[in-house]
Formats: structure tokens, C-alpha cells, sequence
């Protein structure tokens, strides 16, 4: 009987880490959809998750000792409330947004803070509390059960999630179909449990039908929680890279990639400036390639009758369906290719008459490629001596504000080190426009002479893009602005300034808070949970690192980043199971490990200063792999010196989610940001320093 | 009567269940309520101790306020009517209560200034095909989430680049350049009340015509003395709903349309701008109710513009206003009889046009700002001598 329960509850526990992987990548996806996509609120959501778990932890063994003592049962119950709410939580994220907040609008830090972590709040304390109760449940039948047992236990969960999710759902199913599947082997193994502990209560069979209806209702409130609240939603879909819908307003389309409404095919002028500013600029066009397109841009190209339009999109959804509803048109020479746009440029040897990059704003680490020296010098590389490189910014009507000017001046700065001649148009955007020929501004008159016809700019370009306008614009740039490099983005930075003006707040008071608190807790632990609190604070920091870099010299390669991510969780497996065995020889061995992870980061730091660009995939699966057997090495470890019983179990599980939590918060907006991957690596080395020296001095000591 | 199996029973209800699933009779949320749903009121705030320690040159006392005792003093430009202890900052940023005197911070500083078609105010009945010198300073009354100058109308005068421009200098600087007129635009007008109206004398006295762009968002007195040097006016009007006014604007409607009337009253020539935002200002009824207000308190003949919304600043999430919204919504306008109706911000080049209200010909064919056909006499149509409304010449 012992035994069968011990197997019924570790088959919850990794039911459970497959459903909470689950539910995290699907809550993120909703909050990305729901609220900006920005690299800081990414972060934001990825540390209330981390917290909120942290704290569930802590407050098991209080709670456990003083108000709920430990049983099979309980757990089953909390297994069940587990299952069903992700489908809750998901259509509470949804509806109530338009709640708290004016439908339609965007949503500045704060609110975005408070939202995230109120909705996410029942489900991370849940599923925090969860994992200690569950080792306190088998200790009350066996007492020597060892905690890190069921940390293995809970990653073997998570792994399996990660890749379920990853490999399987996101191609497959909606996000409340991916729920009601995860958590349908959740809801399943703890009737097992229930069948184990002998419970046959009518109450049990409730709370299970229950469970099983909220999942299976959430599919059907699905279609109705997407309605927009003007005109309909006639195409729906979830991409590997983000949620898809077009919605019809009488006989407008528009297209919204994660909630935003990116492109629609009544936006003549936005498509007439993308075009023809570049492409007015030159006397042969034959070969251009399109980093992404928007509506009514192809009518405008084939007025060029160009002989070949390389047109890259990584989405291939995001291309189907701007065919389908008629936003861009297929023309004679056009060539689809759906691949990262620097990634195909790396790989082609193709030369260009012109490149027309029409991304938004870099504010995220995967769109920031597409505007740094490296690009540029690649932009440069592939196009032909007259050739053109166009994109564009945020624009503005009538004043250039400060974070504003300086992103445009850091993207002028880098650009020049490439091209001998940029000129920025501020249009609807500011469009730049980069050659190695003098660039012209009379638009209209060089399109009249190629006899070209246009709408918006024949009618309204001598108003909007006034000569004085324009030379205001240009003369604006600080020349002393730093550049945005693949290594240091600034333009992220920039970015982040930006959006907090746009909400006229500062993240100033936040951190002020988190660090206090931070300092409170750091003091509070023991050398021990210092160590793990630095590991996941490592291991979280390294691997957002890793992908970045990843991006940089790959490319955005979904699969690939798919099984970095995986291989940063599947290595603490292994690293957990060596970790027990040698648990015993204690200090030494956290300290060593401390020591090899110093080696690694110091290592990658090198690599990529040397030589990046050379570095076969593997290299980052494997570094990633060793990164994380590390971190699952410490933790027995670290949870054997503590005492291995249940407050030091709650403190250790609670410190790796806390360092965690604040390694990607940190590593997200403050050190790749503002100090660049190079130095973000050498600071988690002299955070690793610190818990090495914590080590030592406390050995000594002993 | 017939008994009922269990089964039948279970059957009977699993049926009534999914219908009334698909039917969303569960879903306490309606789509529709999207426009309802949020934070119903979004007003801006007096800024309390933000005022600076020090007056800078740019400082001018305020023409219309009302000191209280205890040193507060309450501005009256707005229907705000911000009541400022000493310290403060007005809800426009741009006012503050120095010792117990009212200061414009924005006298003679604009942050932004260009020389603009005035068919892009937009004022289409107003000296065609001329130039508008367009001042702005920092500023605004209300707190638009979809406002395109939000960088300069939502900041306060110290946070912003700006020009040394006194009155004069704005004169000669219009001259200069060419312009018929000065444009006070791009933020709120009315924020910089003393700047403008100093300017508009000066401006009258060089024959220099003055336009106020602007939300209507003024009291009656600053507003009639504002009328005795105001040649055209283009005043927003948002909406027709209070309540929208509040949720998106953070304003009132009832000051708006005091103001309309004040205008028409004092026979400034001006017209009406209502960007039609999806979601919240497209409601056909409310636009046909907008008209019969139009037409009992104003008459016909001042032009109503018919905006497309971008999605902009905060109000980011929308789509984009469907072309055929406004063209229907000009239809309409027309059909309740307002004369003049035009569609701007998008590619609907018959909305652009202005057509005689008797004879129905193209008096004025306008691509953008590039106006190639002009059938007007003096004032009147071309074709049937109908005098159209607005100042032509």
C-alpha cells in the first residue's frame, strides 16, 4: 500500500509538471496577446510566475505545520483545483482586461505588473505549495523519502511539458484544447490517487466532474472569449510564434499578429511610403528582396515590374493569410520564403537592388537583429553598387521627443558605418533610407519621371514631407548617440525609455522595492540557499543569453530555440541524479560546481568574443545542457547541507524560483539591455564569485 | 401526460446545455460591451507641488482666473477650472499658483512650429491653396489615448526642446515664410491662451489671419474675447456621447457644444472635425443625433470633417476605421442636410471634394493638399452663383 501510493503521488507530480509547463507557455502567449510583447513584459510575467511559485513554496510547510496537515487526499484535492484552473485563469485574463482596463488601449508597466500578477497569483501559489506538500504527504508514510527525489521527479514533469508543448500542441490545438489535454493527465492521475487512498466519496467524483466540465466548457467559451467587440473574427489561429487573428470590419481586413493590429488592406499610404521612397531612388530595379510586407505593398512593387520580389516571412501563416484576405497580392516574379530574414540573407548570395526591411519596432531581442552593425554590414553585402536599404521607425506629427531622437540617432550612427549616404523621410514613419549614391527627397517628382502613379504621395507629400521638415528632422541626429549592436542593444534600451514615457511612469519605484526586498531575503538565507538563489539566477540569465546569441547567429530557428529551452531543463535531470550520489561529499562539491559554472560562463564569454560566428549549433545545446546538470547537480547538494527535512526543503525550492525570478528579470532588462551579452555574462560570473566566496569563507569557518 | 425516462431526461439537458453554450448564454461578458467595458472616466488631475520653484522667462500671468482666499487661485480658461494652492500645476501642465498668482508657463516658447497647407487643419472653406504658420507649445485639457501629439500635448514646458518665439516674432516669422495665417494647433490651443491671443492682435494688425485648432474645451468669457480676433476655427468634435468624452478624452461633451455655439453666435467662420474611431465613435445613430444637433443649433452650412482613426498612442489595439464607415457616415451627414461633409485621412478622393450645395458641381478638387480644379467666383459657385459658405478670399 505504501508503495502504491508513493507511485500514485509521483505520478501526479509529474502530471503536475507537465500540466504547470504547459499552462506557463500558454499564460505567456495570453499575456503577450492581451498586453504589449515587449522584452520587459515578457520578463515581468516570467518573474511572477517564478515568485509567486517561490512563495507557494515557502508557505507550505507553514501552512502544512499550523493549518493543513499533509494527506493523500488533500493532495488529490489540490491536484484537482490545479487542473481546472489554468482554463479558468486563461478566460479570466482574457475578459477581464476589457474590465480593467479601455478596450483597445495598451497598458503601461504598472498595470501591467498588477494585472500579470493577480491573475496568475491562484495558480503559482497552488502550484508552488504543491510540490513540497507532495514530499510532505510521502514523508508522513515514509520519513526517509528524499526531497530531491521529487525534485527529479517534478523536472522528468517539466521536461516532458516543455516538449509536449513546444513539439506537439502548439502545432496542433488551441490554447484552451492544450489545456484541457495537459490537465486532463493530471485530472487522470490523481483518481488514481483518490483510488489508491480509498477515497470513494461522492464529493471526490464531484470535484473530478467538475474539473473534467471546466476543461471541456473552456473549449466550447473559447470562439466566444476571441469576439471582437466591433465587426468579426473571420480567421483564427495559433502560430509557433504567436496568435493570429484577422477580424472584418465591413470590407476591411486587419490582420493582428498577438493582439496588435500589425497590417490591413486599406492602408494605401502606409504601402505607397514603404515602396516608393527606396524605389524611387533608383534607375534599374530587377531583384528586391522584402524582409516582411503589408497590405497593397505588392501592387505598388509590380508597378516597377521588377523581374524577381524575394519576399521572407518568418510566419508562413502570417504570408497565407495575407494572401487569402486579399491584404497583399501575388505578382508575377514574387518568391515566398519562409525563413528568419538575416538568417536567409546569411545563407544567400544574392544580390539586391533593394531591400525593404518592414518590421516593427525592435522591441524585442529577436526583432533588434534586424537593426544592428551586423545586419547592416549583411544588408550591405547583398546589395548591388546603386542598390538601397530602407526601413522605418515609429513616426511622429509634429515634435521628435527625446528617447525618440535618440533611438533615431543610434540607428543613424550605426547605419553610416556601412552606407555613405542616409537620409530619413518622416513620413507616417520615419523611414530611412541608406545607399551608396546621393539620396533625392523630391519623391514626386523622380516617381513622375519614371511615370509612376500614386495617390498619397502625389496628393500629400509636398504638405507632410516639407523641405523644412525634413532638414529639421536630419539635423536632429546626435551624432554622439552610441550605436546598436548585435552584442549591445541599445536601441532596446531606448525602446524601454520610450514606452515608459509613453505612460509618463518610471520602473523606478519597482525597483527600489524589489531590491529591499531582495536585500531582506538575501540576509535571511543561508549560505546554502545563496547558492542555489545565484545558480537559478545563472542558469535563467544564461539561458535567455543563449538564445539571444543563438538569434544572432542563426537566426529566429523556432525548433532549434525550442530544444535549447528543452535541454536547459532536461539537463538538470542527470545533474540532480549525480548530485544525490554525491551529495555526501558536500561543501566541496557545491563549491566545485560553483567554480566549473564560472568556467562556462567565462568560457562563453570567449567563444563568442572569438569567434560566434563559427560556432555550430551544438555548441549552444550542449553548453545549455552542462549550464543546467550544474544548477540540478547543486541542489541536492545544497539540500542535504541544509538538513534534507521539511523547512529546509521548502527554503531550498523556494530559493532556486526566487533566483530564478530575478535572473530573468535582471538578465532581461538590465544587463543585456544596458551592459551588452559580453558583460551580462561577466556579471553572472561575479554573481557566482559571491556564492563561491560565500562557500569558502563558510567552510573555513566550519 | 406522458412520463419522461432518465435517459430522456439527460438527453433533453445535454441538448439544452450546448445550445445555450454555443448561444453564450454562460458568458457574462458580451462582445458588444467592449465600448462600455474599462475605466468610465479618464480626467487628468491638478499636479500637486509640481510647480517649478523658480519663474523662467517664458512665464506670463494668466488673463482669466480668480484668486481665493488662502493664496489658491482657479483658472479660468477650461471647464477644468483647475483650483491651484500655491505649488500647483494645472491638469494642462502648462498653468501654476506662484505665491498666489496665476502663470502661464508657455508665453512665447513654442516646442513646435512648421509652415502647414491649411487644408491640412484640416479648414477647407478657409482662403484655399494658402499657408498656415502652425505654432504649438506643450500642453493639453483633456488626456486623448489616441492623441497624435502626445509627445508635446501630454508634457510639461520644461520637458520639451522648444524656440524663443515672443508674439512679434511669430508675426514676422508668418510674414516671412509667406503664410496668410497662424495656425495655434498640434497640442491645445487653448493652454496657451495668453501666447495665442497676444499673437492673434499682433497678427490681425499685419493682416495676418488667425485659425484656432482645437477640442473646444474653453470657457464662454476667454472664448469671446478669443472670437474678437479669430478669423477660423477648426474645433473636435469627439463624439456625441458624454460618456465616450470621458472614457477616451477625459473631458465633457456640453462645454464642446457650448462652444459651437458661441462660434456660430459671433459668426466666426469654423468647421467641425469628428475622427471616427471603431468601436466607440461608429455608431450610426449617434452620428445621425450629432447632425440634428448640428442643424437645429448651427445650421447647414459649417463643413464637417469625417476623420479616419490609426491606431495611435494608447489606443493602439484597434484596427484602423474601414473606408466604407466614413463614406456611409458622409452619406448620411448629407442626407440629415449638413451642405458640406468630407471624409479625410483616407483614400476616398470624392470625399475630399467640395460640391456646390445647389448645383451639385465640383467647385473644388482637392488630391491632398494639390488642388487642380477651382470653380469658385469670389465666394460664389462658378456655375449657379450660389455664395458658399466659408472666407474664401
Amino acid at each position: 500500500m505504501k508503495r502504491k501510493s508513493e507511485r500514485a503521488i509521483t505520478r501526479v507530480v509529474i502530471a503536475t509538471g507537465i500540466s504547470s509547463v504547459v499552462t506557463q507557455l500558454l499564460i505567456i502567449r495570453e499575456f503577450l496577446a492581451q498586453f504589449q510583447g515587449n522584452e520587459f513584459v515578457i520578463a515581468l510575467i516570467l518573474f511572477n510566475w517564478l515568485i509567486l511559485g517561490g512563495i507557494g513554496t515557502l508557505l507550505a510547510r507553514w501552512v502544512t505545520r499550523r493549518l493543513w496537515k499533509a494527506t493523500v487526499n488533500r493532495l488529490g484535492w489540490l491536484s484537482l483545483v490545479l487542473a481546472g484552473l489554468p482554463a479558468v485563469q486563461i478566460l479570466i485574463i482574457r475578459q477581464f482586461r476589457d474590465v480593467f482596463f479601455i478596450h483597445g488601449s495598451s497598458v503601461g508597466f504598472y498595470p501591467t505588473l498588477t494585472f500579470t500578477f493577480f491573475t496568475i497569483a491562484p495558480y503559482c501559489l497552488v502550484l508552488g505549495f504543491v510540490l513540497p506538500y507532495s514530499l510532505f504527504v510521502i514523508r508522513t508514510e515514509n520519513p526517509d523519502y528524499p526531497g530531491t527525489r521529487i525534485y527529479i521527479i517534478d523536472n522528468i514533469g517539466d521536461v516532458s511539458g516543455g516538449a509536449l508543448f513546444s513539439f506537439a500542441l502548439v502545432f496542433l490545438v488551441t490554447p484552451l484544447q492544450a489545456v484541457c489535454l495537459a490537465n486532463l493527465l493530471l485530472v487522470l492521475s490523481t483518481c488514481l490517487l483518490f483510488r489508491v487512498s480509498s477515497r470513494h466519496h461522492p464529493a471526490v467524483y464531484l470535484g473530478t466532474g467538475v474539473t473534467v466540465a471546466i476543461l471541456a466548457v473552456g473549449i466550447f467559451l473559447e470562439p466566444t472569449s476571441l469576439d471582437p467587440s466591433k465587426g468579426k473574427l473571420v480567421f483564427y489561429s495559433e502560430s509557433r510564434y504567436g496568435r493570429i487573428q484577422v477580424q472584418q470590419d465591413r470590407d476591411q481586413f486587419t490582420l493582428f499578429v498577438s493582439g496588435n493590429p500589425l497590417y490591413g488592406n486599406q492602408n494605401l499610404s502606409m504601402a505607397e511610403e514603404t515602396i516608393h521612397y527606396p524605389l524611387a531612388q533608383l534607375h534599374q530595379i530587377n531583384n528586391i528582396l522584402l524582409i516582411s510586407a503589408q497590405g497593397g505593398m505588392m501592387v505598388e512593387l509590380e508597378k516597377y515590374k521588377p523581374s524577381s520580389v524575394d519576399y521572407v516571412e518568418l510566419d508562413p501563416q502570417i504570408a497565407n493569410v495575407q494572401f487569402r484576405f486579399g491584404l497583399i497580392k501575388k505578382i508575377p516574379g514574387l518568391n515566398v520564403i519562409h525563413q528568419d530574414g538575416r538568417a536567409y540573407l546569411a545563407g544567400s548570395d544574392k544580390i539586391y537592388d533593394a531591400i525593404i526591411v518592414n518590421l516593427s519596432e525592435p522591441d524585442t531581442f529577436q526583432l533588434n537583429r534586424f537593426f544592428t552593425d551586423r545586419f547592416f554590414a549583411l544588408a550591405r553585402r547583398h546589395l548591388a553598387k546603386h542598390g538601397v536599404l530602407s526601413f522605418a521607425m515609429k513616426g511622429y506629427d509634429n515634435y521628435l521627443a527625446e528617447p525618440q531622437r535618440r533611438k533615431l540617432s543610434s540607428l543613424y550612427n550605426t547605419v553610416t558605418d556601412y552606407f555613405d549616404n542616409v537620409l530619413l523621410l518622416p513620413g507616417q514613419k520615419i523611414f530611412f533610407l541608406c545607399g551608396s549614391q546621393p539620396l533625392r527627397t523630391d519623391i514626386p517628382a523622380l516617381l513622375a519621371k519614371k511615370g509612376i502613379h500614386t495617390r498619397y504621395i502625389r496628393g500629400y507629400y509636398y504638405g507632410n514631407l516639407t523641405h523644412e521638415r525634413i532638414e529639421r528632422l536630419n539635423a536632429l541626429i546626435d551624432p554622439t548617440a552610441p550605436k546598436n549592436r548585435d552584442y549591445s542593444p541599445q536601441l532596446m534600451r531606448l525602446m524601454f525609455m520610450q514606452w515608459f514615457a509613453k505612460f509618463s511612469t518610471s520602473p523606478t519605484g519597482f525597483i527600489v522595492v524589489l531590491a529591499i526586498l531582495s536585500l531582506i531575503y538575501l540576509i535571511r538565507i543561508s549560505a546554502e540557499e545563496f547558492v542555489l538563489f545565484s545558480t537559478g539566477f545563472t542558469v535563467m540569465g544564461s539561458e535567455i543569453l543563449v538564445i539571444f546569441a543563438f538569434q544572432i547567429f542563426f537566426g529566429y530557428i523556432y525548433l532549434q530555440i525550442g530544444m535549447i529551452v528543452t535541454v536547459f531543463l532536461a539537463g538538470l535531470l542527470p545533474g540532480a541524479w549525480f548530485g544525490d550520489r554525491l551529495r555526501y561529499k558536500s561543501k566541496q562539491t557545491l563549491a566545485v560546481a560553483d567554480g566549473l559554472l564560472i568556467v562556462l560562463m567565462g568560457l562563453l564569454i570567449i567563444v563568442l568574443k572569438q569567434g560566434g560566428d563559427y560556432l555550430p549549433v551544438a555548441f549552444f545545446l550542449v553548453f545549455g545542457f552542462v549550464i543546467s546538470l550544474i544548477c540540478g547537480f547543486q541542489f541536492p547538494v545544497a539540500l542535504y547541507l541544509r538538513g534534507g527535512d521539511a523547512p529546509a526543503v521548502t527554503r531550498t525550492f523556494s530559493a532556486d524560483l526566487i533566483g530564478a525570478a530575478c535572473g530573468t528579470l535582471v538578465t532581461n532588462v538590465v544587463l543585456i539591455p544596458y551592459c551588452g551579452i559580453i558583460w551580462s555574462a561577466a556579471g553572472l560570473i561575479g554573481l557566482k564569485l559571491c556564492s563561491l566566496i560565500v562557500m569558502v569563507v563558510l567552510h573555513e569557518k566550519n | 401526460m406522458k412520463k419522461i425516462s432518465r435517459r430522456h431526461f439527460l438527453y433533453c439537458s445535454a441538448g439544452f446545455l450546448c445550445s445555450a453554450v454555443q448561444a453564450n448564454a454562460f458568458w457574462p461578458f458580451s462582445a458588444e460591451a467592449g465600448a462600455a467595458a474599462g475605466p468610465a472616466d479618464i480626467r487628468g488631475h491638478v499636479f500637486k507641488g509640481d510647480a517649478p520653484e523658480k519663474l523662467w522667462k517664458w512665464t506670463h500671468e494668466g488673463y482669466f482666473y480668480t484668486k481665493l482666499d488662502n493664496k489658491l487661485v482657479m483658472c479660468g480658461i477650461c471647464p477644468n477650472r483647475c483650483l491651484l494652492s500655491p505649488g500647483d500645476r494645472s491638469v494642462c501642465r502648462s498653468r501654476i499658483n506662484m505665491d498666489g498668482t496665476l502663470y502661464s508657463l508657455t508665453y512665447g516658447n513654442p516646442c513646435s512650429m512648421n509652415v502647414d497647407p491649411i487644408e491640412k487643419k484640416p479648414l477647407y472653406h478657409f482662403k484655399a491653396r494658402s499657408k498656415a504658420f502652425s505654432i504649438a507649445t506643450t500642453g493639453c485639457n483633456f488626456r486623448c489615448l489616441n492623441c497624435q501629439n502626445w509627445e508635446i500635448s501630454q508634457a510639461k514646458p520644461h520637458e520639451v526642446r522648444h524656440y524663443e518665439l515672443f508674439p512679434a516674432d511669430v508675426v514676422k516669422t508668418a510674414q516671412s515664410t509667406g503664410c496668410e495665417s497662424i495656425a495655434y494647433t498640434y497640442s491645445e490651443a487653448t493652454t496657451f491662451f495668453e501666447y495665442m491671443i497676444d499673437t492673434a492682435r499682433l497678427a490681425r494688425d499685419s493682416k495676418i489671419a488667425n485659425l484656432w485648432i482645437s477640442n473646444g474645451y474653453i470657457n464662454q468669457k476667454p472664448l469671446l474675447k478669443l472670437c474678437e480676433v479669430l478669423d477660423a476655427a477648426n474645433v473636435n468634435l469627439k463624439s456625441f456621447s458624454d460618456a465616450i468624452y470621458r472614457k477616451l478624452n477625459g473631458g465633457r461633451l456640453q462645454p464642446v457644444l457650448n462652444t459651437f455655439k458661441t462660434l456660430h453666435e459671433q459668426g466666426v467662420h469654423f468647421e467641425m472635425t469628428t475622427l471616427i474611431v471603431p468601436g466607440y465613435v461608429d455608431d450610426a445613430e449617434m452620428v445621425k443625433q450629432m447632425c440634428r444637433w448640428i442643424l437645429t443649433n448651427l445650421g447647414p452650412d459649417y463643413p464637417l470633417h469625417f476623420l479616419r482613426f490609426f491606431p495611435r498612442y494608447k489606443l493602439d489595439r484597434l484596427p484602423s476605421t474601414p473606408i466604407s464607415t466614413l463614406v456611409r457616415f458622409r452619406k448620411l451627414a448629407m442626407a440629415e442636410g449638413i451642405h458640406y461633409v468630407y471624409v479625410g485621412n483616407a483614400s476616398y478622393p470624392e470625399g475630399n471634394n467640395t460640391y456646390c450645395h445647389n448645383c451639385k458641381k465640383l467647385l473644388i478638387e482637392r488630391i491632398g493638399y494639390f488642388i487642380p480644379t477651382y470653380n469658385l467666383d469670389g465666394n460664389r459657385c462658378k456655375y449657379c452663383r450660389t455664395v458658399i459658405p466659408g472666407r474664401w478670399t
